[in-house]
């Protein structure tokens, strides 16, 4: 496992980030979803799920929970805990000892009957992770946004949920999960954050006693692979019982987020849609009042661009053609010298400003560790200010439309796609 | 300057009422490198019959807040974003029950960013041909909500609890109102509530508290304004009995959703009681219904709940309900299940070291909170209208007792005074 300690005073906690990953992959990615979801249920100390949560409640409501994502090629399993800096209150406890080794217990030492998981928890569990991935369909915005990557990638693993598969959850149980825990805790690559007022050598030592994992060094993430976009874009067009039309958008790039161009990349991102003075909220909404949002966000990790707004199902051919001239005109170089300000001075404001989140801080330096760089908020800084028109043009080459993606209702109207 | 300091927090606020009746607020945060400001008028979607002094009563269409919310961003140069984006400032606004906030966060040029807040809010600029542009934009944020479950069943149960009160109307009102709103009705409204006197800039954040606050005070001061007039809001009486104990909505959705929830006759307004009597209706609810309650752990076993169960009490001028619900497979069963052991817990009462553990951790909540410029800029100015300090929550916590909890449960929990929304697919 590898350590990074951010000491700071300026917060009232100390925050605590565990990042375990390994390659997304068919056949592993549903047991690794459903894992974080048993180990939350509880541990060799507090093996029943009631006595694990009045523990957190017992360390001043600590805060507990877990995410699972993709980045890059990798399934992504994130820890947090939050909790508050002893100082504030009158505790006996050394409150960030008690959080490391709750933490570590959580990943190393979880509740266990027979040997394996309880059979119990992870029948629950089961039932949970499929209700989730069911349940994405409930929110338009992220089912439509979803079903783009998925058509655009539907050759490679990353097509795969990161909550993993719903017909594989059924062939799961507590044996084969089990198995499945160990060998990821000794092939994943592990990363402990800790933010707070405490130093290396404290956490090192409190980490050490915490955690019981496999001999042996940790993994390296590899770089991801970057695909080409189609010759042509396709055009997928879903119908379900829809208010409002869901316009997504995918397109491809070559440029990770280690690349020298990245920073002329995340200009050309900004300029094309994520702020509210880029082309794409300027001309969808405020020009044509066509939608209520506008956007486009971009993955380094994978070398994916996204464009997503919310139109009337019949206003999609003008939506389209506003978006692909938006698209063009990055191409052709034709932003002008404001657009190109605003969007540095608003990256610049997201790079200081993510410096007053402790999470925000953890995510940007293991932004490092999954690329293999080592950029810091000053050096990016530096090279979003250092970046020139030319470079952005430049850029834009490098970005492909692959995929349109269109979300709309059942009436069986003609639509130009 | 006044000053307040909290030693036990180690927060330290600076305030000032100016002459136009502004209140000010600047809370330091040595070390943090972005400032976070908001700055809010006491006027949201339930202000819908007013009278301004010297004026005619007035009846608008629903929605209005929220429009005029949209269309604060235009100025006659152009479009307000672009100059908090040059400035390096992100910038927002949104509008609730009772206020609209128009709000900023930057890292750099702090003082322009606050002058440009305070400009652009105190400039209206509406015109017929931006007002009817508008109109469509609205439109499709109406549309988006219109999809999105976990607001259909969350207004449906606001709108099955009541009947007259305006809480129960779409913040955004509906897409035949929104096209009925003229730029004569606008103009009404922001002169209504825009005055100084009902509004509040509260910044947070790495600055220079009284450097910022002279500069506030010097662009209020180079502004004229007329004499803020007394605004009477008129809200029609409220029963105590709910409009209807069931409202179903059908929407595409992979397992029912079902939120119930309690009407009180809304209990002090403003000051200590009001705050006391809110912290605590909340402690009782996460007491009984929290993540490590038994009732909590027993519905997820029996598979009729998800992570996402859970429960808040929302108050406001004239209205205070409670909201509980998740996902379910069965609102039914759900629904007997925690009503009976609500009722259960009235007669016996809740557990001692149950409320004690609550309570310790809402303060740890509360203290991680505090960490964030934005969720303090909301949480002060919300406690503020309401006649109380976010900053003496500790102590409020600290004195509430298990008999204050267990009256607010036997008071709150009445059959009569519940209603239940759900959303299910056909």
């Amino acid at each position: 496992m590898r350590l990074h300690v951010l000491p700071t005073r300026r917060f009232k906690t100390f925050s605590l980030s565990l990042f375990i990953g390994i390659p997304l992959s068919e056949s592993r990615v549903s047991a690794v979803a459903l894992t974080p979801f048993v180990l939350r249920r509880g541990t060799s100390s507090y093996p029943e799920t009631i006595s694990f949560r009045e523990r957190l409640d017992d360390l001043y409501g600590a805060g507990f929970g877990f995410d699972l994502y993709k980045r890059g090629d990798y399934q992504i399993v994130q820890l947090r805990l939050d909790m508050i800096n002893d100082r504030f209150v009158s505790s006996e406890l050394s409150l960030l000892q008690e959080a490391v080794r709750f933490l570590g217990e959580v990943l190393t030492s979880p509740a266990l009957e027979n040997g394996t998981f309880r059979g119990k928890y992870v029948e629950a569990e089961k039932r949970t992770v499929l209700k989730r991935i069911e349940a994405i369909v409930n929110d338009k915005i992220r089912y439509a946004g979803e079903r783009c990557v998925a058509e655009m990638c539907k050759d490679e693993p990353y097509r795969l949920l990161a909550l993993g598969r719903k017909d594989e959850l059924a062939g799961i149980d507590a044996g084969t999960l089990y198995t499945e825990y160990r060998n990821w805790l000794s092939e994943a690559a592990i990363d402990l954050y800790v933010s707070g007022d405490t130093s290396l050598e404290e956490v090192e030592r409190l980490a050490g006693e915490s955690f019981r994992l496999p001999e042996g060094t940790p993994a390296d993430y590899a770089a991801p692979e970057f695909r080409a976009p189609r010759a042509e874009p396709q055009t997928i067009v879903e119908r379900l019982d829809v208010a409002q039309g869901k316009l997504n958008m995918g397109l491809r790039t070559d440029i990770g987020y280690a690349a020298a161009e990245y920073p002329a990349l995340l200009v050309y991102n900004g300029i094309l849609g994520a702020f509210p003075h880029s082309k794409l909220f300027i001309n969808v909404r405020e020009k044509a009042s066509l939608a209520y949002y506008a956007s486009s966000r971009l993955d380094g990790h994978k070398g994916l661009l996204t464009i997503q707004s919310g139109i009337e199902i019949g206003n999609y051919e003008q939506a389209v053609r506003i978006i692909v001239e938006q698209l063009a005109a990055m191409k052709e170089g034709r932003f002008d010298s404001e657009e190109l300000e605003r969007t540095k001075a608003m990256l610049s404001n997201q790079l200081r400003e993510l410096q007053d989140s402790a999470f925000e801080r953890i995510a940007f330096d293991f932004n490092n560790v999954l690329s293999g760089s080592d950029r810091t908020g000053e050096n990016m800084l530096a090279d979003v200010a250092g970046v020139v028109p030319e470079q952005v043009t430049a850029a834009a080459q490098r970005v492909g439309l692959d995929t349109i993606y269109f979300l709309r209702d059942r009436k069986e109207a003609e639509v130009g796609a | 300057m006044p000053k307040e300091h909290y030693a036990q927090l180690q927060e330290t606020l600076l305030h000032e009422k100016l002459d136009n009746g502004l209140d000010v607020f600047i809370l330091p945060k040595p070390g943090f490198t972005k400032a976070y400001a908001t700055f809010a008028t006491h006027y949201g979607s339930v202000d819908n019959r007013f009278k301004r002094e010297g004026h005619e009563e007035v009846k608008v269409p629903d929605g209005i807040a929220h429009f005029l919310e949209h269309k604060m961003f235009e100025e006659p140069e152009g479009d307000i974003f672009a100059t908090f984006s040059s400035q390096g400032a992100s910038a927002n606004a949104f509008t609730s029950f009772d206020r609209t906030v128009y709000l900023f966060s930057a890292t750099e040029s702090i003082e322009r960013n606050v002058e440009t807040l305070l400009d652009f809010v105190q400039n209206p600029y509406f015109t017929d041909a931006n007002v009817e542009k508008e109109k469509g934009i609205i439109v499709q944020e109406i549309n988006m909500y219109r999809d999105n479950a976990d607001w259909r069943v969350y207004f449906g149960l606001i709108e099955a609890l009541y009947v007259n009160h305006p809480v129960h109307i779409d913040i955004a009102g509906t897409p035949d109102s929104v096209r009925s709103i003229t730029k004569e009705m606008l103009y009404e409204c922001y002169r209504t509530f825009y005055h100084p006197s009902n509004m509040t800039l509260f910044l947070v954040g790495g600055v220079d508290p009284e450097a910022m606050m002279e500069i506030i005070k010097a662009n209020q001061a180079r502004k004229k304004f007329e004499p803020g007039g007394r605004i009477e809001r008129y809200f029609d009486e409220e029963p105590e009995t709910v409009r209807t104990p069931l409202l179903t909505t059908n929407l595409p959705v992979s397992l029912p959703k079902c939120m119930f929830g309690y009407k009180e006759t809304p209990g002090p307004q403003r000051g200590e009681e009001a705050i006391r009597r809110e912290l605590a209706t909340k402690l009782m609810l996460e007491s009984l219904l929290g993540a490590s309650s038994p009732l909590y752990q027993e519905l997820y076993d029996d598979n009729l709940i998800s992570d996402g169960f859970g429960h808040e009490y929302n108050t406001g001028p004239g209205y205070a309900f409670s909201v509980i619900g998740g996902e379910t497979r069965d609102p039914d069963e759900l629904i007997a299940r925690v009503t009976g052991a609500l009722n259960e817990a009235a007669k016996s009462g809740i557990d001692e070291a149950v409320f004690e553990r609550t309570r310790r951790k809402r303060i740890g909540s509360y203290l991680r909170m505090l960490n964030s410029p934005e969720a303090i800029a909301s949480e002060f100015t919300r406690y503020r209208s309401r006649g109380g300090d976010l900053f003496e929550l500790i102590g409020l916590y600290e004195s509430l007792t298990l008999e204050e909890l267990n009256a607010r449960l036997r008071e709150h929990v009445h059959p009569s005074r519940m209603s239940a929304s759900i959303v299910r697919g056909e």
